[in-house]
C-alpha cells in the first residue's frame, strides 16, 4: 500500500473514531450520573446536524457570505440548541422516570428517538432523502514527504482533539465536573454534600448532547451530506463504543470510539485483500462482530472497574 | 431555644410508615445522641432531617425555619452537615477532592484552603495522603476523610450516623475523642449510635428510639443509670 493511500485510511478512522467518541462520551456521562441508556442519543446528534444546515440556510438568507461566519453561527446555534434539547429529554423523560424500572426510560428515549427521526424526516423539505451539507472549511491538501492530508479533515481533526480535551478538563479540573463525578459515584452522598443533584443531571445532558451536536456538524462537514437516519448507526456505535470502553468510564468511551473505527479499517481494508469475494461494504459485519467477541470476552468493558470501587 | 427541633414527624417508606410522631430537641453547642437498635428507625430519622426522605407529617424546625419539603441541598446549605452511615467516601477521587466536594457550597476559595488545612492538622495521615485514591485506603483512613469531609462545609450542625460500625476497637476509641473535639469547636452535634456506653458517656442529652417511636430522653448520665432503657434498648 503506497503512503499516500494509507495516509488517507489514516485520516478516515482517526476522523470516524473522533464522531464515534464525541457520540460515546455522552452515553457515558448518561450513564455515570442516572444509570440510564438515553436511546435517542444519536438522534439527538442528527437533530444538532440539521439544525446547523438550518442555521446555514437561515445565514444564507440573511446575506452572511463569510464561511467562517457561517461555521461560528452554525456550530453555536446547533449546539446550544442540541443541549437545550438533551436538557429537555433529561428534565421530561428521564428524571421523572427516576424511580421506575430502567427498561422503562430505555423504552421511552428509544420512542422519543423515533420521533426525532421520523419527525425530521418528514418536516424538513424533501427530509427522506440525504440533504447536502456545506463544504465551508478550506479545500486543498498539505503533504509531508508522500503523506498527504486534506485541510478541511485536518482541522476538523485538531477540533475534535481540542473538544476532547476540554471536556476532559472540565471533568478533571472544574468544580462542574467534581460534582459530576461526585453524583456518578455515589448520588445520594452527593446529595449530603450540599450538591443539586438534579441540576447536574440536567447540566450533564446538556453537555453530552451538546458534544453529540458538535460530533453531528464534524460528520456533516466530513461527509458534505446528512440525513435522517444518521444518528441511527452513529447512536449503535457509540453506545458500543460506550460499552467496549466500560460505560461510566469517559477515557474507555473514547477509547472505544477509535477501536471502533479501527476496526471498520481494518474491516474495510484487510478483509478484500484476504478475499475477493469480500467486499468493503463488510466493514459494518466485521467491527460489530469483532466488537460482539470482546464483550463476551470483557463484559464490564475493556477498562474493567474494579468491583471494589463500586460497591 | 432549641437550634433543630423535630415536631411529631411520620416518615413512611413505600406508604408504610417507619417513624410515628417522632419528636426531638437538639441544643446549640451540645452533643445529642439518638441510640436505638437495628430496623428502630434511627437512619429513617436521619434522612428525614435530610430531606432525602422528607416526612408526610409534623414538622422539622432548625433556627426557626421549616425544613420540610426542602431540597437536600438547601438542608445542607443551612449550616446541617453529615457524615453518613458507612462513610461513603467517594472512592475514585482522591483525598483531597473528597474535601473539596465536602466543602462544595463554598465559592471563597481560600476560605476552602484555611479549612482544608484545619482537617489536615486534625488529621495529619489525611495530608500524607492527600493524592491518594479514597478507595485504596484502610477502613480507618476512609473514617478519617469521611469525618474530614463533613468538617469542610463548616457546619453549625453535624449529623454523625454510625460512626462505630464496622471500625476496630482501638478506631471507635479515637472516633469518640474526635466527636469531642469537633464538639469543642463550638459545633452542635447529632450523634446517631448502637455503641451505648460509650456515647452517653460524651454526650449531654439522649434520646432512645424503637420501632418508629421515642421511648425516652434524658440527660446522658441519666440515661446511662436508668435500667429501663437499658432494657429497651438492649432487649
Amino acid at each position: 500500500m503506497s503512503l499516500d493511500i494509507f495516509s488517507q485510511y489514516l485520516i478516515n478512522c482517526l476522523m470516524l473514531g473522533m464522531i464515534y467518541a464525541m457520540v460515546a462520551v455522552g452515553f457515558t456521562l448518561f450513564f455515570g450520573v442516572l444509570d440510564i441508556i438515553q436511546f435517542s442519543h444519536g438522534d439527538v446528534l442528527m437533530v444538532g446536524g440539521f439544525t446547523a444546515l438550518v442555521t446555514y440556510a437561515g445565514a444564507q438568507a440573511l446575506g452572511v457570505a463569510n464561511p467562517w461566519l457561517q461555521l461560528a453561527l452554525m456550530v453555536l446555534i446547533a449546539t446550544a440548541l442540541t443541549a437545550g434539547l438533551g436538557v429537555l429529554v433529561a428534565r421530561y423523560l428521564v428524571l421523572p422516570l427516576k424511580n421506575a424500572p430502567p427498561l422503562n426510560t430505555l423504552l421511552i428515549t428509544l420512542m422519543m428517538g423515533m420521533v426525532l427521526r421520523e419527525g425530521v424526516r418528514l418536516a424538513y423539505p424533501n427530509g427522506s432523502n440525504p440533504q447536502p451539507f456545506p463544504r465551508l472549511l478550506p479545500g486543498g491538501v498539505w503533504s509531508v514527504g508522500g503523506f498527504e492530508a486534506r485541510i478541511d479533515s485536518t482541522i476538523l481533526l485538531l477540533v475534535g482533539l481540542a473538544l476532547i480535551t476540554g471536556l476532559h478538563l472540565l471533568i478533571t479540573r472544574s468544580k462542574l465536573g467534581l460534582a459530576i463525578r461526585a453524583v456518578a459515584q455515589d448520588g445520594e452522598t452527593a446529595r449530603i454534600m450540599g450538591i443539586n443533584f438534579n441540576w447536574i443531571v440536567l447540566l450533564t445532558f446538556g453537555i453530552g448532547s451538546g458534544m453529540a451536536a458538535l460530533g453531528g456538524v464534524m460528520n456533516g462537514l466530513y461527509y458534505t451530506e446528512i440525513n435522517f437516519g444518521v444518528g441511527l448507526l452513529l447512536g449503535v456505535i457509540g453506545f458500543a463504543a460506550a460499552i467496549l470502553g466500560g460505560l461510566g468510564n469517559l477515557y474507555g468511551a473514547i477509547l472505544g470510539g477509535f477501536l471502533f473505527a479501527a476496526l471498520q479499517t481494518v474491516g474495510a481494508v484487510v478483509l478484500p485483500m484476504l478475499s475477493q469475494h469480500i467486499p468493503s461494504s463488510y466493514k459494518d459485519v466485521f467491527a460489530f462482530a469483532v466488537v460482539i467477541a470482546l464483550i463476551a470476552w470483557r463484559p464490564t468493558g475493556l477498562i474493567a472497574e474494579k468491583s471494589t470501587e463500586r460497591a | 431555644m432549641a437550634q433543630l427541633s423535630v415536631q411529631g414527624i411520620d416518615t413512611a417508606y413505600d406508604r408504610i410508615d417507619v417513624l410515628h410522631g417522632v419528636s426531638l430537641d437538639v441544643e446549640p453547642g451540645r452533643i445529642t445522641c439518638i441510640l436505638g437498635s437495628n430496623g428502630s428507625g434511627k437512619t429513617t430519622l436521619i434522612r428525614s432531617i435530610l430531606g432525602l426522605t422528607p416526612p408526610h407529617a409534623g414538622d422539622i424546625v432548625f433556627e426557626g425555619a421549616s425544613l420540610v419539603g426542602q431540597p437536600t441541598h438547601r438542608i445542607v446549605g443551612r449550616g446541617i452537615a453529615c457524615i453518613p452511615e458507612g462513610r461513603r467516601i467517594f472512592p475514585k477521587m482522591t483525598v483531597a477532592e473528597n474535601l473539596a466536594v465536602g466543602a462544595y457550597q463554598l465559592s471563597d476559595e481560600a476560605e476552602v484552603a484555611r479549612r482544608a488545612a484545619q482537617v489536615y492538622e486534625l488529621f495529619p495521615r489525611l495530608k500524607e495522603r492527600r493524592d491518594q485514591l479514597a478507595g485504596t485506603m484502610s477502613g480507618g483512613e476512609q473514617a478519617m476523610v469521611s469525618v474530614g469531609r463533613g468538617l469542610m462545609a463548616k457546619p453549625k450542625m453535624l449529623i454523625i450516623d454510625e460512626p462505630s460500625l464496622g471500625l476496630s476497637p482501638l478506631y471507635v476509641k479515637e472516633n469518640f475523642r474526635i466527636i469531642r473535639r469537633i464538639n469543642d469547636m463550638g459545633i452542635t452535634v447529632l450523634l446517631v449510635e448502637q455503641n451505648v456506653r460509650q456515647t452517653l458517656a460524651i454526650a449531654h442529652y439522649g434520646y432512645v428510639l424503637s420501632q418508629g417511636r421515642m421511648v425516652a430522653h434524658g440527660a446522658a448520665a441519666d440515661l446511662a443509670a436508668d435500667a429501663e432503657v437499658r432494657a429497651a434498648y438492649f432487649g
